[in-house]
């Protein structure tokens, strides 16, 4: 027997259900287990295979409907009091498998969720951030604090996708390309509205590789476990605004400085006065301009 | 003698993803074996259709996260194979990085079962441990542990400059000699000879009768590896040998992982060595036009093949797969008659079974 400082509090244990993963939070949720770099041990947790000795469940994968059955069942087995962790964008949303016939998350609608941890598949890191805030809710807020374990975030980790509405020019490429829907473009007003919902995003990062102008990027920020309560408040969000044509006077989206560098090369006061002329009076411009050189 | 019929679930197969097993037993000994699969289906068919190209590179990756990395690859191969698209020679080399860091931690990640299922817990855990250098070396490189979104139409979408080719090169130099001394556990530590030689044996012929692939078939004596049979990308340029095995037991199969794993780290080696310049992807990118085509690759499981059928739209009219896992899941009831039914959990895992594949 090894003794540690931490902690005081009685031992929770862990029970996992697969709901029809693609397996990668459980291969990686086995590698959380497994290793005790990450912690888990630390914050007096454990695995238990028997569903009524646990305290927290741990769920992965979109619900299928064929293992509904089983999957409630065994989870009316844990016996309440019960936190429930949602591990992946699976059973939080459906992830990459919504709205297939086969598919029936997400899980809250079927089960109580309490904390929810995005990511496809989510670091170990971030998993047992998410499994420590739930043995902290567990223990009514109180309990150890996540001391930082495991590896440091490389610099190229696809974390949190982040959206700057100065640059977009609303061509939806990202909504193109985006196999998790998480990208949502409305008409508004006073412009196009841009929401990207983490819980739902695959952090692939293929709207920022064919984005043209830069607008979204992945961030290094991996930590996004939340309470249930916050599901739908993970969000970024922008509006790019609408203009009138500086010339004709009708609404339009602004050209973006990273677009006119891409069509022009660079940055001038000429190209600055195009950038709120609408796409007509661009046109006119330019002839009038041609006109004015050949004469 | 008695026969019964029990059925196991995923804790008593010790997998990581929900499959049953119907059982039928006589006294102690396996005689028959059901599979009763499905609770994966997530109706993958189904969701190509309704996902166009780009879409589909990062559903394919969801797919099956160990061979994650296979999917999209060969999936773009089909595509640019239809489109007439030749890419760029570093994006050959590129692709093979990834698919040859995958197979390192798929079969790693397999040893470390098998470790785990014949009590050895020590070295699951050394395995495990072993395995995150490949794990830590994805993220760095690609960003995430599991899913490498590695692939695009055209070419790849990462571009390794010399300080990230210096790095990979300093992880694969940390993998070399733990990885020969698995080799050595494996081949010779008594318990573990003891507990998986001429355990599970799927004898040559019924390997070409049941038509499996793979580690599976290699460690039968079958000399099959679309990497060497029908080389795409990269790989007619790369040297190795194909690894086999003959026993066809429980421990040839994981001889031929961990050989396989000792030569995906020469295999990167040989790609960073080689690694020509230029771009990444192709600029552009044709129309995609109507026509059929199939594009086939070695998965850390075994031939993957891909069946792709379009219409000149951006939305497949009929996408379909010959996952490696499938062909081997049926011989599995071969290998598993007359074994005691505590080697169940043992045997099935020697096949490395991927379900998300198999019920996808
Ligand atoms: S969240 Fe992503 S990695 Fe996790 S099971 Fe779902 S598809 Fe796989
Ligand atoms: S990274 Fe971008 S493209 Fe990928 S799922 Fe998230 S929002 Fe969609």
């Amino acid at each position: 027997m090894h003794t540690c400082k931490v902690p005081p509090a009685p031992k929770l244990r862990l029970y996992r259900i697969n709901t029809g993963s693609c397996n990668g939070c459980d291969v990686e949720l086995a590698a959380t287990e497994a290793l005790t770099r990450f912690g888990l041990e630390r914050l007096g947790l454990s695995f238990t295979a028997d569903p009524t000795q646990a305290d927290l469940v741990l769920i992965t994968g979109p619900l299928t409907v064929r293992s509904k059955g089983k999957v409630l069942a065994e989870y009316a087995q844990v016996p309440d009091p019960k936190i429930t962790v949602l591990i992946g964008v699976c059973p939080i949303s459906g992830g990459a498998f919504r709205d297939s016939y086969a598919v029936l998350g997400p899980l809250d609608e079927f089960l109580a969720a309490d904390v929810n941890i995005p990511g496809c598949p989510p670091r170990p890191e971030a998993i047992v951030a998410g499994i420590a805030e739930a043995a902290r809710l567990w223990r009514g807020g109180e309990g150890p604090q996540l001391a930082p374990a495991g590896f440091p975030a490389p610099a190229n980790l696809r974390g949190r996708m982040s959206y700057r509405a100065e640059a977009c020019v609303g061509c939806r490429m990202c909504q193109h390309v985006c196999a998790g829907g998480a990208i949502r473009f409305e008409e508004q007003e006073a412009g196009v509205s841009f929401t990207l919902w983490h819980n739902s995003c695959l952090f692939c990062g293929m709207c920022s590789h064919y984005c043209p102008t830069g607008a979204l990027t992945p961030t290094g920020e991996w930590n996004l476990a939340h309470p249930q309560a916050q599901k739908y408040q993970m969000v970024e969000q922008g509006v790019v605004p609408r203009i009138s044509c500086s010339c004709c006077g009708v609404p339009m989206l602004p050209v973006v400085p990273e677009l006119m560098r891409k069509g022009y090369r660079a940055l001038t006061r000429e190209t600055a006065q195009l950038q709120t002329l609408c796409s007509e009076c661009r046109q006119v411009r330019s002839i009038g301009g041609l006109q004015r050189c050949t004469k | 003698m008695s026969r019964t019929v029990i059925t196991l679930g995923p804790r008593q197969l010790g997998l990581e993803e929900p499959m049953y097993f119907r059982v039928q037993t006589e006294g102690d000994r396996v005689c028959g074996l059901e599979v009763l699969a499905g609770q994966v289906h997530r109706g993958m068919e189904h969701l190509t259709l309704k996902r166009n190209f780009y879409q589909n590179i990062t559903l394919l990756e969801r797919l099956c996260s160990l061979c994650s990395n296979s999917h999209p690859s060969t999936f773009c191969t089909a595509l640019e194979e239809l489109a007439g698209m030749v890419i760029p020679p570093r994006a050959e080399y590129l692709r093979a990085v990834a698919d040859e860091i995958k197979r390192i931690a798929s079969h790693l990640f397999n040893c470390a079962v098998v470790a785990h299922i014949v009590g050895e817990h020590t070295l699951f855990r050394r395995v495990m441990e072993l395995r995150e250098i490949v794990q830590q070396s994805k993220e760095t490189i690609y960003g995430n542990r599991m899913d490498l979104a590695a692939n695009c139409i055209g070419g790849v979408r990462y571009d390794p400059d010399a300080g990230a080719i210096d790095y990979l090169k300093n992880q694969l130099e940390r993998l070399k000699s733990p990885l020969e001394e698995l080799y050595r556990v494996f081949e010779d530590a008594a318990v573990l000879r003891a507990a998986t030689e001429g355990v599970g044996v799927l004898t040559r012929e019924q390997a070409n009768e049941f038509g499996v692939v793979g580690p599976v078939a290699r460690a039968a004596g079958i000399d099959y590896d679309v990497r060497k049979k029908s080389p795409y990308g990269a790989y007619d340029r790369l040297s190795f040998q194909v690894a086999i095995e003959g026993a066809g037991d429980v421990r040839a199969r994981a001889l031929v992982r961990l050989a396989e794993a000792r030569q995906a780290v020469s295999l990167i080696e040989q790609c960073l060595d080689q690694l020509p310049n230029g771009p990444v992807a192709l600029a552009s990118f044709p129309e995609v036009p109507a026509g059929e085509v199939i594009a086939k690759s070695e998965a850390p499981r075994g031939e993957l093949i891909y069946y792709l059928k379009t219409d000149g739209t951006d939305l497949p009219v009929r996408l379909k797969w010959r996952v490696p896992s499938y062909p081997n899941w049926a011989a599995l009831g071969e290998m598993l008659k007359g074994e005691p039914v505590s080697r169940i959990p043992l045997i099935v895992n020697s096949i490395d079974p991927c379900i998300s594949c198999t019920d996808r």
